[in-house]
């Protein structure tokens, strides 16, 4: 078509365009590789003299050219070129279609109006640089190379290294006699020499004698798992093969009381108190009482009583909680805060007296507290975490204890029941068939419960979030709702 | 190709024709509905590319309204469905009833339903069950409906205008991915701006009436629909488009980290022609012969949003599908040599 000569015309002036700035970026590219290649002769100016100026203003202006020139002549897309003057003019794309479109075979009836449009837009266009300039990297650069050549070009040619190497073939016998002289050729003679030493008096190496360390090494006593494994007297000792076997096999027997293993697998970062108090805190938030959410309060005071209950002692803050719960039911706000936070104090207390030797140190708890508890007698039962069913050494495995049936007799406080197996439970309400097996016993404490406790917390309030958020149906609601209450009930 | 070639002057007439046939259809649709010009030009943009829309707000922002006016202006047969959790597929396409001839006779007629109609307002479209939302999948995409075997072709326009209420969700059925799909575009209608609203007061609260007229029939426009047709697009705009499509594709090996994360399925290649047909009709409204990658611009939010299906992960941070979808306009033109300089280099 005779109309789209006019946007051929327009692609040529951009690729022309499109050349220049290319020659540029590539010769600003080439400068610096030649400025590079510029410093090596005059590096070497000494040797070449007024050669090495030359050469380096040669390399400097081919390196320029050469990019220049590989920058010009690299090919330029039309496509690419029409697409840059549609951006550049603000066409939209008129000139890039109409030209792929107008020797197109399937070319439809309104190419000719878009023919004829964009020529009408691009003889209506104002005269302009379209291309932007791009500077390369290397052109920030340049400024570094040129300033060492001409520093180089000033500056009085650098001296090589005189002399030669050292003959390193085999040596006649008049190099043996004269050493010093042909070393002198390359260093200098003056070179300071290293002082002498006097002569280190060396003590005489003499027997030792092994002996052990006082107080150290000494019989350890039962139960002193940790005093055992701080032993060192084997290390001050001289070496003794059965004595370290004897020390080994004491160890390992210890090893064995797994009674006496210190509890290294307890969570106390996730106590019943800290959940609560983590709740609590969530729910104050700087509020005075009177700003408190009474149905927020309500569910910790009932979060708390259902903590309480678990527990098979009675808890101490059960009285708190009842008069929170009654003083929240007078809309008394203030009151029921300041029930919550005895209760609070209650169970804090109870936490860190719990805590109290629990550490890391190895053996029983009344051991520890030096029999503060006195001795029960047959009818009582242990609460949980009471191990003390059992006399030392008996009962803790199979075929050990005094009964002579392998696992023992049942323990009291499994409550005789010869199908409970030593799961602890509580019996429900409701339910007089059939065993109960839930973990409310012991489990309670242990902490993976505590997790539990902890992540169903925080599903119940992502649940909350979402339903508040996503418009769930209300008869979904409730089933939701449900779900998360049988969870907790668990 | 077998059309003949006519000269510019021709096709410069016919272009000519559509925009102003398009803005006085806009002026038109105007005189009733205040602000929303966005929402209506996609409308009308969906009525010239053949399409189907669906429009989702809260109550009370004109979505009917707007539906209304547009049938009233078009010389064209209008329907509307007030879609209910009772109403059958038999409510919407029609029945066979016993009738009486002359000779005593009885036998079968079928009586032609609602769809039967150039427009189609299908009012609270979510409100309906599934089964009675899909007799509305083959008169969408088929232009046709079958009863008791017998197929019934839709007169040509056909032109499905749907409304949902985001909001209440309860006791709706939100429409399943295969129906959304065979909607052109969804538009979302917000809130008007302070002074819409005044000017909503004045137009609302005096005596006087505003009276739309018809300015356009049925034949203007399944002309208008060949027209559209024949704009073409050039190969980098078309790439773009599929490149848009394809980046919505966490499967794509290309595709961008932000689809991975959030997109569980992209968009369908019925996303792309959408894509490219109301790109067509855009650049036509606006006297243009060609399609821009502007055009695509504008087009992706109302032809990608409902096509795009969000993960756990993009559900539950609630990612809205508009920044998603102008995230992937990015990725793909960085993908696609459009609007890169590399080649200066």
């Amino acid at each position: 078509m005779a109309e789209a000569s006019v946007l051929h015309r327009l692609v040529q002036q951009v690729t022309r365009e499109v050349r220049l700035r290319r020659a540029e970026f590539w010769a600003l590219r080439g400068l610096f590789g030649g400025a590079l290649a510029a410093a090596v002769p005059l590096v070497a100016r000494e040797r070449f003299g007024m050669a090495a100026l030359v050469a380096a203003g040669a390399l400097l202006v081919a390196g320029g050219l050469i990019g220049a020139l590989v920058g010009y002549f690299r090919r330029v897309p039309p496509g690419e070129a029409a697409r840059l003057a549609d951006r550049g003019f603000g066409l939209q794309d008129r000139v890039a279609t109409a030209l792929e479109w107008a020797d197109h075979p399937e070319r439809s009836p309104l190419v000719d109006g878009l023919v004829a449009d964009a020529v009408a837009r691009v003889t209506q266009r104002t005269q302009r640089r379209i291309v932007p300039r791009l500077l390369p990297r290397e052109a920030k650069f340049i400024p570094v190379p040129l300033a060492l050549g001409l520093v180089l070009a000033l500056a009085p040619p650098i001296p090589f290294p005189k002399g030669a190497l050292p003959n390193f073939q085999a040596s006649t016998g008049d190099d043996e006699e004269q050493p010093k002289e042909r070393a002198g050729k390359l260093e200098s003679s003056d070179r300071p020499q290293a002082a002498k030493r006097d002569q280190v008096q060396r003590a005489e190496m003499k027997d030792r004698t092994l002996a052990p360390r006082a107080g150290g090494g000494g019989p350890t006593q039962a139960g002193d798992l940790a005093a055992v494994f701080k032993d060192t007297s084997l290390g001050s000792r001289s070496p003794d093969f059965n004595s370290f076997l004897k020390k080994g096999d004491e160890r390992i027997r210890m090893l064995e009381q797994v009674d006496k293993m210190p509890d290294l697998q307890r969570d106390f970062t996730q106590s019943q108190y800290k959940m609560v108090f983590q709740k609590s805190k969530e729910l104050r938030g700087g509020l005075r009482p009177d700003q408190v959410s009474p149905q927020k309060l309500r569910e910790l005071l009932n979060e708390m009583e259902r903590l309480g209950r678990k527990g098979s002692q009675g808890s101490p803050w059960a009285g708190d909680i009842a008069e929170g719960m009654e003083a929240l039911e007078g809309g008394q706000n203030e009151r029921a805060m300041d029930a919550m936070e005895r209760a609070l104090s209650k169970m804090r207390n109870m936490e860190e007296k719990g805590r109290e030797g629990k550490g890391l140190r190895g053996g029983r708890e009344s051991e520890r507290r030096g029999g503060q508890r006195g001795p029960r007698g047959p009818g009582q039962s242990g609460g949980p975490g009471d191990e003390g069913d059992f006399p030392e050494g008996e009962g803790m495995f199979p075929g050990r204890g005094k009964s002579p049936t392998p696992k023992g007799d049942p323990s009291q406080r499994l409550r005789g029941n010869p199908f409970d197996v030593g799961v602890e439970g509580e019996s429900r309400s409701g339910r007089k068939e059939g065993f109960d097996t839930n973990l409310l016993g012991r489990g309670q404490n242990v902490p993976s419960r505590l997790q539990y406790l902890g992540v169903v917390g925080q599903y119940r309030k992502m649940m909350e979030e979402a339903i508040a958020r996503e418009q769930v149906p209300r008869d979904s609601q409730a089933h939701i709702k449900q779900y998360f209450q049988a969870l907790d009930e668990r | 190709m077998t059309q003949s070639i006519q000269p510019a002057e021709s096709q410069e007439r016919r272009v000519q024709e559509f925009v102003t046939a398009f803005q006085t259809l806009r002026t038109e649709v105007q005189k009733v509905i205040v602000g929303h010009d966005d929402v209506i030009n996609h409308v009308l943009i969906s009525l010239f590319a053949g399409g189907h829309v669906l429009l989702e707000g809260v109550p009370g922002l004109g979505k009917t309204l707007l539906i209304r006016t547009l049938a009233e202006s078009l010389d064209l047969t209008f329907s509307r469905i007030q879609f209910t959790p009772d109403l059958m597929p038999g409510d919407i396409i029609g029945t066979n009833i016993i009738v009486e001839d002359a000779d005593g006779r009885k036998h079968f007629q079928f009586q032609r339903g609602p769809i039967f109609g150039h427009i189609l307002l299908a009012d609270e479209v979510n409100r309906a069950t599934p089964k009675t939302q899909s007799a509305l999948l083959e008169g969408m995409q088929e232009h046709s409906v079958t009863v008791s075997g017998t197929s019934h072709p839709l007169a040509p326009p056909f032109f499905v205008l749907a409304t949902q209420n985001p909001i209440e969700m309860e006791g709706t059925y939100p429409l399943p991915e295969a129906q959304l799909d065979r909607f052109l575009f969804k538009l979302r209608v917000r809130y008007p701006a302070l002074e819409e609203l005044t000017e909503i007061i004045n137009r609302t609260t005096r005596p006087r009436e505003v009276h739309v007229q018809r300015v356009m029939n049925g034949e203007a426009v399944l002309r208008f629909r060949e027209l559209v047709r024949e704009v073409p697009i050039a190969a980098h705009v078309g790439d773009l488009a599929s490149l848009m499509i394809l980046a919505s594709h966490p499967q794509w090996e290309r595709a961008p980290e932000v689809t991975r994360r959030f997109i569980r399925y992209g968009a369908s290649p019925r996303g792309a022609q959408a894509l490219v047909l109301g790109a067509k009709v855009r650049a036509l409204a606006d006297g243009r012969y060609n399609v821009s990658i502007d055009d695509l611009r504008a087009i992706a939010l109302p032809a990608l949003r409902h096509r795009i299906i969000l993960n756990f992960e993009g559900e539950a941070e609630g990612i809205d599908a508009d920044r998603l979808i102008e995230q992937l306009i990015e990725a793909a033109e960085n993908l696609s040599a459009t609007g890169k300089d590399a080649f200066l280099r």
